[in-house]
């Protein structure tokens, strides 16, 4: 028996999402972010939504059923995992070379090259109470071996409870194994977001005060979604979006024996209020509710987690699946020759090109340009662009009262909601500039890096401002090539819910295919730059181009 | 110019002048530049948000200007070995501001050109009889070589620069090397200028007959 209990302990490789405070996962842009960022997390002015990995605050385990008498946090369900949290998974993922250390543990495209999003891969389990669900869970997440996986629990849509449910509960009398103790509105809602690659904003449930604490769990960019829970399949509708359905059967005397173990000797019952309720409440359910679910399953998992080879059955279905939808975006944008010779797109905007915009790239792009000047040119060109871009904005007709006495029929910006977005790291050099036009904006950040081996763009990090979605985003990145770290960029905008005729993407170099790739996948998100050139080589940079323009800027070269 | 005027004046009018004088430029207009425009001329503007926009629309009038100064084309090699046909500023030019609200342009000039020289020209006017003097200037020595960027934000009757062009051409500046850097003149200023001095170019944000003579005092903040 007492091997069995043990599950109930977080494992080590997993540690991280049992966390209470969110630092551990920051690990793997420790070297990239430096400061100590996890305070600013909690001020709630941002989003913390590096998708990858998302740890979850205090959220005390529920107690199945009836009341805790002393509430302690045992294990957050609801979180996303990083397979690379785990030491020796870290060490694997970073490249060291001469020039530059390489992580490879971005997410990597979620959407085609038409910018359309493919679903997260949904697995769907269920059980009995204690029957070893999470365990599941776990074990398929460590043998799947891929980042950006969220595990979603059913226990954060218990309902809110009343006075009355409240006290029912303190006498053991509420019954919380019942489907009627579930929202599943906000269930189907949430992972519906969930499974078209949105943001969602997860209820945290308070089991002691049985309500929703007043923050959420902000969930972002999974490619499997985990839905575990004890009436996981209950619901058709959400039954329809589970890809994968799994029911962990464990025997019912390993569960009584599971829940009055960790009932008494970790939330301090006594054993007669917890068969109470077990027999009154949680049994019938099971038989009721629970057990008839099982004919929804695609898989059916006897002993819980200590059956490896269904787990490995699952992984292998998992990993076909995924090939399936496996995505090379950049080659194909690369070699997107459709475009060739099309008028560009509407969306373009692009600067006069006078003898002055001209002269600035001749010093810029020359390659004997010292740094000092690449950096001083480099930053008028960005200031025009900038005040290009706001150019773009709408404005409203206004009359003002001049000192001279007259009336003057001027404008006005329609809006004052606008941000800045860069995209790591040549956009963050457009940052000032943007902050030397518009007083007080506020400047999110997304890193995404080219991983090496693939050639794919992966998103790494971000930073948004709360509310993004009702803002102007004047999206950062110095130049654009083929157009692929730009879209994933775009795209995660579009799931943090920005509109799409709101954004504008603005850089001081593009090749002409990648202004085609945005325009044919976004054609509302505006385009600005100062030129365009026409071709892009082997190594995706753009000719006769600028270089690599971080390097040059901040002398990595 | 009207001086009891309280309605706002048609825009149509103010573009023909462009048309008129092939020397005179008006920045490229967009709803932004306006915004610009209508917060500077806004009574209701605070003093830090008037020196902010001030400064933001004296970058784009100083780029635009140096956007009329010579060059010639060059060709340069882009860091992955292609060939860029680019252009580059023949060198000898200098900047002149005019005391006071002229310096408010100096920085943006020094902005996009570090090391360029600078060149100061003080001009009293007679408050009665409105004749401008010149009391001081100071320029560089080799002026008669260069293409000279006059900066002076606002112009109304347009005896100052008058004034100030006389200087300089009486050191031996050539007429068609000045650029008249302005944000807002008033179409009887720019008739003034263009009919003594046809070669010179003068580049400007807006015209307009009413000249927010406001600028130097709520920029400088001796108001």
């Amino acid at each position: 028996m007492a091997a069995k209990i043990n599950i109930f302990e977080p494992p080590p490789s997993s540690a991280s999402s049992e966390s209470d405070d969110g630092v551990e996962t920051q690990t793997d842009f420790s070297e990239v972010f430096p400061d100590g960022e996890a305070d600013e997390e909690r001020s709630g002015d941002f989003y913390n939504t590096p998708a990858s990995p998302i740890t979850v605050p205090y959220c005390p385990r529920p107690p199945s059923a009836g009341s805790q008498k002393s509430p302690k946090c045992r294990r957050q369900r609801t979180t996303s995992l990083n397979r690379q949290s785990s030491n020796k998974a870290a060490t694997e993922s970073v490249l060291r070379t001469t020039h530059r250390t390489i992580y490879t543990a971005g997410r990597p495209p979620w959407y085609n090259s038409e910018g359309q999003k493919v679903e997260p891969f949904v697995i769907g389990i269920c059980g009995g109470s204690a029957s070893g669900k999470t365990t599941v869970a776990e074990k398929i997440i460590e043998s799947l071996g891929v980042s950006w996986v969220t595990l979603l629990s059913m226990d954060s849509f218990y309902k809110v409870l009343n006075q009355k449910q409240h006290e029912e509960s303190h006498r053991n009398e509420y019954n919380f194994d019942h489907p009627d103790a579930f929202d599943f509105e906000i269930l189907i809602e949430t992972l519906k977001k969930l499974k078209e690659g949105r943001k969602v904003d997860v209820p945290i449930y308070n089991f002691v005060t049985h309500s929703r604490e007043s923050r959420t769990k902000t969930m972002y960019g999974a490619n499997v979604i985990i839905f575990e829970g004890i009436l996981a399949f209950y619901n058709k509708e959400v039954r329809n979006m589970l890809d994968m359905k799994v029911f962990v059967d464990t025997d019912a005397d390993i569960r009584l024996a599971r829940r009055l173990r960790r009932d008494i000797s970790q939330r301090g019952r006594d054993l007669e209020g917890v068969l109470k309720q077990y027999t009154s409440m949680v049994q019938p359910s099971f038989n009721h509710y629970i057990a008839p679910l099982m004919v929804h399953a695609d898989i059916i998992v006897p002993r819980g987690g200590e059956n490896e080879v269904a787990i490995q059955l699952i992984v292998q279905h998992v990993h076909t699946q995924l090939q399936l939808r496996g995505l090379k975006i950049r080659e194909e944008l690369a070699q997107a020759h459709a475009f060739r010779g099309q008028p560009l797109p509407d969306s373009l905007k692009l600067l006069p090109t006078t003898p002055q915009i001209r002269g600035l790239h001749t010093f810029i792009r020359n390659k004997d340009t010292p740094r000092d000047e690449f950096i001083f040119y480099s930053k008028r060109l960005i200031r025009l662009v900038i005040e290009y871009t706001l150019s773009l904005m709408k404005f409203n007709e206004m009359t003002v009262e001049t000192p001279q006495g007259v009336l003057y029929e001027g404008k006005r910006m329609a809006t004052d909601k606008i941000c800045g977005v860069s995209i790591l790291r040549a956009g963050e050099t457009m940052e000032q500039a943007v902050c030397d036009v518009c007083k007080d904006i506020r400047i999110g950040k997304i890193l995404i890096q080219t991983n090496l081996q693939t050639g794919e763009p992966e998103l790494y990090y971000m930073r948004l401002p709360k509310d993004i979605k009702d803002f102007k985003v004047i999206l950062m990145d110095a130049t654009v090539a083929t157009g692929a770290a730009a879209m994933m960029a775009i795209r995660v905008l579009l799931d943090h819910d920005v509109q799409e005729s709101n954004i504008l993407i603005v850089s001081l170099l593009m090749a002409e295919s990648g202004v085609h790739s945005i325009a044919y996948a976004f054609p509302n998100v505006q385009i600005v730059t100062t030129a365009i050139d026409p071709e892009i080589n082997e190594k995706f940079y753009v000719l006769p181009g600028i270089g690599n323009f971080g390097d040059r800027y901040f002398g990595t070269e | 110019m009207g001086t009891n005027n309280v309605e706002t004046f048609p825009q149509k009018e103010e573009r023909t002048y462009c048309k008129e004088y092939k020397r005179l430029k008006e920045l490229q207009g967009n709803d932004q530049i306006k915004e610009l425009q209508t917060i500077l001329r806004d009574k209701n503007t605070s003093r830090s948000d008037f020196k902010f926009y001030a400064d933001r629309l004296i970058r784009l009038v100083i780029e635009e200007s140096l956007n009329q100064l010579p060059f010639t084309d060059c060709k340069v090699i882009t860091p992955t070995g292609a060939t860029y046909d680019g252009l580059k500023y023949k060198s000898g030019n200098c900047g002149v501001s005019i005391v006071r609200s002229g310096e408010a342009m100096e920085q943006g000039l020094r902005d996009c050109c570090r090391s360029i020289r600078i060149g100061k020209i003080l001009v009293e006017s007679d408050a009665e009889t409105h004749d401008a003097r010149v009391v001081y200037a100071r320029f560089p020595e080799d002026i008669a070589q260069r293409h000279v960027l006059l900066m002076y934000p606002i112009m109304s009757t347009g005896n100052t620069v008058s004034q100030s062009i006389n200087v300089l051409k009486e050191h031996g500046v050539k007429e068609e090397c000045i650029i008249l850097s302005n944000l807002f003149c008033t179409p009887a200023a720019v008739e003034t200028i263009l009919q003594s001095y046809p070669k010179l170019k003068i580049l400007t944000s807006e015209i307009h007959p009413v000249a927010p003579n406001h600028f130097g005092q709520k920029y400088f903040g001796t108001d």
